[in-house]
């Protein structure tokens, strides 16, 4: 007995991806596998997102051809960014971009503007929460604030993703707005960050709330407060008391920082406008599939689809605020 | 090393060049090497800064312990006794050459023929020129080989190799 | 016993018609990727994964873990047939699992390396099962002096074992860390070593490097004396893997120690390839006959095997139980994990009982499985030795190009695969030793890393070092390995003046 998901397995070895679904006729369509680039290591956030992608096309039947994910994580995403400036005009590729679009110009002098791609759409937007391990003495925000002005030489670690990036740079507004100073540890991704703040490795992170999940599910870590201008909307409880709507946002504890980080979809640069018409159709109906809603809630990600002139200003708008937020904490690159 | 064992003077087993020869160039080169790397770290930075060093500390210093390791390496291989061995003699040169030329050939094909017209070229060439196969034969072992590679490659696992002209002729 | 009933939950869950044929097919393509160069382990299960999402999470999981196995079986057969690893874990495989099959072995080596495989798989799945709650915290004691510690041990028990000249071990060493060093500095965020080059900006990846300084510069050095593969004339019957089992009993102190090393390095992330080169290292540090390592030993390809799969396996165990993935195909899979609304982490083996342990109970049957296709195959797979050497070259050389490119999709990668492969050829005539080029380019940027985080963590001072127990005895066992051969010496010495050895 073949029970019905063997058999799919069975046939979808066969025939890799092959099936098809009847989509709308436009005026450019894919007739071959699609790349989707990741900017960033196996099993991290946007690998997740990539898969999700992947899974919700499958699921759907969205696209004709198969998609295939290419990690391209070499030089903090560089690589990855790099990659798309080099394949000007290539439709069957198109990238997960992240706040790195702007980083790792100003950071590493890395080549590259976002302007060498096409905007498609930005898809979500992803918070920052500050975390510390459950066991500290610190409950509250001010506590928190507090405790790291009163470590002196013993200053507070704090960990977070990589160098210069937005944790670094949150760190460093930390820091401006309290006075505090903290011992900010770079490690290669979040999940990294997550345990090394339960192992009582680091006092703190600022990681997304998909990073932390199961580590605050598990009571290992406390939640002190939301970096954005309102709380998620979430209401289901996540650990025994609390949902993602109960963290406050940091401003309403008094420390008044808001950031969240774009999660957009790029194509390689000088596509034709059918091109871009097509994808933006495709994510426009990826955002309408379960997969996708899912997919928000359970990662807490901020519900956000913006595309087109919204999306040339809000990238104008965030790139001048990470050059004023980097060139105050003294990250950008000198020579 | 079969020429150190069984010396003779047939031309195929007189040494191309000599053992000392390669080995002080490969110990200068290493040398040269370390030191415009050495020199690269240095403008990064090499301090010890209070929490830790700097990016270049570790490259740069172990640089410098390349360089003096090099140095030694130039020093032995001056007064290594034997020295005066071949490094190849002239049939292991044109042996090695027979598969280094093809393989360089066929990296430089890739480029413009694709990963797939590349193999069937190497491959079948390879058999008929080296193996002295039978054409036939050859011709159906590369295409064999070749269209095994694109189904597991291409068609199963939809990893995307280099293409040429003749896959674009297909619309792939 | 609690988990006793849990297991048997799990069996009963796995023993269903179309779960056993999902397993077997998950572990003949995992095979099939395991050979084939640059699919290995987390390309292969990665590419697979999106034919698992219309499954349910059981099945999946089921079907992904068996390729995982399948995968680690495979990666072992182009080690020791072509020299060419195909995992970083396999490259201490190649050390006598090449010689052993040159010198006409491969059928021994083969089984020798599939049944270590398993006893190293088993070692881990007995201790998932009975340890996994308790033993999963022993990951998050973990910082970076731990890390750093961990990676000094493994180098410190290399260093002083090869026979070659000092100076070329040092540089050997030094090219490897240099390489490893190149792209983005991780600590600083600053480039280094690129040139503004835009190809050299993610740096050297270690499977490229492999496969040109073992793979390529093998196949030169195979044509310099003939048009042959050396072990061609290998005894190729079914009644070498009962005769190759007759041996190993007596090697069961090396399965042991490597399967005791492989489940401590694997359960702290990133373990397996330290722990494959601690396993092969210690053998031979222990070994009364040092000299016999390198040139086909069966130990010599037990050891790393062993502790390699010991660490894959109990790699899984964080993964499942804290959502760290101890690999990279142990990252693949918990990105897998998440598309199917499964949330790895603390709480997962009391929610998704079910699942957990449908998968602990697929590691055993997947095991025994694997090791059943894997032996049958022996025979065929060391038969691929006679085939003509003109006709397998240039597949051999196909592959690794093909190898190099699918690892960063970069034809820059076949360039510098060509490349690696006359520095290997020249490295090997000169006698530079290989071996600690690949372990620095493989560990020394996370030694690095490590370092550096400890330091920033505390605030400059070294005694982080020595700040705990766990860390003070790694550092501690890290020196004496380094200073192991003064310290024979001296023990010598002391012995020696009592009663005066002969040779």
């Amino acid at each position: 007995m073949w029970s019905a998901e063997l058999k799919r397995g069975a046939v979808a070895a066969i025939f890799a991806g092959g099936l098809c679904a009847a989509a709308p006729a436009l005026a450019w369509e894919p007739t071959k596998p699609i790349e989707i680039i990741v900017p960033a290591g196996a099993g991290g956030a946007t690998d997740q997102m990539a898969r999700m992608i992947q899974a919700a096309v499958q699921k759907n039947n969205l696209l004709k051809v198969p998609t295939v994910v290419s990690l391209k994580g070499g030089a903090s995403g560089g690589e990855g960014l790099m990659d798309m400036k080099a394949s000007a005009g290539d439709p069957y590729k198109f990238i997960i971009a992240q706040s790195s679009i702007y980083t790792l110009p100003f950071s590493a002098k890395l080549p590259f503007s976002w302007k060498d791609m096409t905007p498609v759409a930005i898809i979500a937007l992803d918070e920052f929460v500050l975390w510390v391990n459950s066991g500290a003495p610190y409950k509250t925000t001010a506590e928190f604030t507090a405790a790291a002005k009163k470590a002196g030489t013993e200053t507070l670690r704090m960990g977070g993703t990589g160098s210069k990036r937005e944790d670094q740079i949150l760190t460093a507004a930390i820091e401006k707005a309290t006075g505090a100073k903290f011992a900010y540890i770079p490690y290669k991704s979040g999940g990294e960050a997550a345990t090394q703040l339960v192992g009582n490795h680091t006092e703190a992170n600022v990681n997304n709330p998909s990073e932390n999940v199961a580590q605050w599910r598990a009571g290992q870590v406390r939640a002190l407060c939301l970096f954005d201008t309102a709380r998620l909307p979430y209401d289901e409880k996540v650990t025994p008391d609390m949902a993602w709507k109960d963290i406050p946002t940091c401003k309403e504890v008094g420390l008044d920082i808001d950031y969240t980080m774009l999660r957009g979809i790029f194509l390689p640069g000088k596509v034709t406008p059918d091109q871009v018409a097509f994808y933006q159709d495709l994510f426009r109906k990826i955002a309408q599939t379960p997969e996708y809603k899912d997919y928000l809630k359970n990662q807490a990600l901020k519900a956000a689809y913006i595309e087109g002139e919204a999306m040339t200003k809000f990238l104008q708008e965030d790139e001048a605020r990470h050059k004023a937020l980097m060139t105050e904490a003294g990250f950008i690159a000198a020579h | 090393m079969s020429a150190d064992l069984h010396p003779s003077d047939a031309p195929d087993d007189r040494a191309v060049i000599s053992r000392r020869t390669v080995d002080l160039s490969v110990s200068v080169l290493l040398f040269l090497i370390a030191m415009a790397l050495a020199y690269d770290n240095w403008q990064v930075g090499i301090a010890w800064a209070p929490d830790g060093p700097e990016a270049g500390y570790f490259p740069f210093y172990l640089c410098m312990i390349m360089g003096v390791a090099a140095l030694v390496g130039v020093a032995r291989s001056l007064t290594d006794p034997g020295g005066q061995d071949g490094f190849v003699t002239r049939g292991q040169a044109r042996r090695v050459m027979q598969v280094f030329v093809p393989t360089l050939i066929f990296v430089a094909l890739i480029q413009v023929l694709g990963i797939y017209v590349a193999s069937f070229i190497l491959v079948s060439g390879f058999m008929i020129w080296l193996g002295k196969a039978p054409v036939w034969k050859a011709l159906l072992t590369a295409a064999i080989f070749t269209a095994f590679m694109f189904y597991v490659f291409d068609v199963q696992f939809t990893v995307l190799m280099p293409k040429g002209p003749l896959e674009a002729a297909f619309g792939l | 016993m609690d988990a006793l009933l849990s297991l048997m939950h799990g069996f009963e869950v796995l023993l269903t018609f179309d779960k056993m044929l999902l397993m077997l097919v998950g572990i003949t393509l995992g095979i099939l990727v395991g050979v084939l160069p640059g699919l290995g382990g987390p390309n292969g299960v990665a590419i697979l994964l999106p034919l698992t999402f219309s499954m349910d999470p059981t099945s999946a999981i089921v079907m992904l873990s068996c390729l995982y196995w399948g995968a680690l079986f495979g990666g072992a057969i182009t080690s020791i047939l072509f020299n060419i690893p195909g995992e970083a874990w396999s490259v201490a495989t190649t050390f006598d699992g090449y010689p052993m099959a040159q010198k006409g072995q491969a059928a021994e080596a083969l089984t020798a390396a599939f049944t270590a495989s398993f006893v190293g798989s088993l070692f881990a799945v007995l201790l998932i099962t009975f340890l996994a709650p308790s033993i999963a915290e022993f990951a998050i004691w973990f910082g970076p002096p731990e890390f750093f510690a961990v990676y000094l041990l493994t180098f410190c028990s290399f260093v002083g074992l090869g026979r070659e000249a000092k100076h070329k071990i040092v540089i050997s060493l030094i090219v490897g860390f240099l390489l490893a060093a190149v792209g983005m500095d991780t600590v600083s965020g600053q480039l280094r070593m690129t040139y503004g080059s835009v190809e050299l900006l993610r740096g050297f990846d270690f499977l490229v490097a492999v496969i040109g300084l073992f793979g390529i510069s093998e196949i030169l050095l195979t044509m310099e004396d003939q048009l042959a593969f050396k072990g061609q004339k290998a005894v190729i019957r079914m009644r070498v893997v009962w005769e190759t089992w007759k041996t190993l009993p007596r090697y069961w102190v090396t399965l042991l120690r490597s399967s005791i090393i492989g489940c401590w390095l694997g359960i702290t992330p990133g373990g397996a390839i330290a722990a494959s080169f601690m396993g092969y290292n210690l053998a031979k540090r222990f070994a009364r006959d040092k000299e016999g390592f390198g040139q086909g030993r069966i130990d010599g390809v037990l050891a790393p095997e062993t502790a390699a799969h010991a660490a894959g396996t109990s790699a899984l165990l964080p993964m499942l139980a804290l959502g760290i993935p101890g690999s990279g195909t142990a990252a693949v899979l918990l990105g897998g994990l998440m598309v199917w609304g499964l949330q790895p982490g603390p709480l997962l083996f009391t929610e998704h009982a079910d699942f957990v342990w449908g998968l602990i109970a697929s590691m055993y049957l997947g095991n025994i499985a694997g090791l059943i296709i894997v032996l049958a195959t022996v025979p065929l797979f060391a038969a691929v030795l006679r085939v003509p050497f003109a006709t397998i070259a240039p597949m051999i050389i196909v592959s690794c190009a093909v190898g190099a490119f699918a690892v960063q999709n970069a034809m820059f990668d076949i360039w510098l695969m060509l490349a690696f492969g006359v520095v290997g050829y020249v490295f090997k005539k000169l006698d530079y030793p290989l071996a600690p080029l690949v372990l620095a380019l493989v560990l020394g940027d996370k030694a690095e890393d490590a370092f550096r985080q400890a330091m920033i963590g505390a605030r400059g001072n070294m005694g982080v070092f020595w700040s705990n127990g766990l860390v003070g005895t790694i550092t501690t066992l890290a020196l004496l390995m380094l200073f192991w051969p003064v310290i024979m010496k001296l023990v010598g010495l002391v012995r020696g003046g009592r009663a005066p050895r002969t040779a």
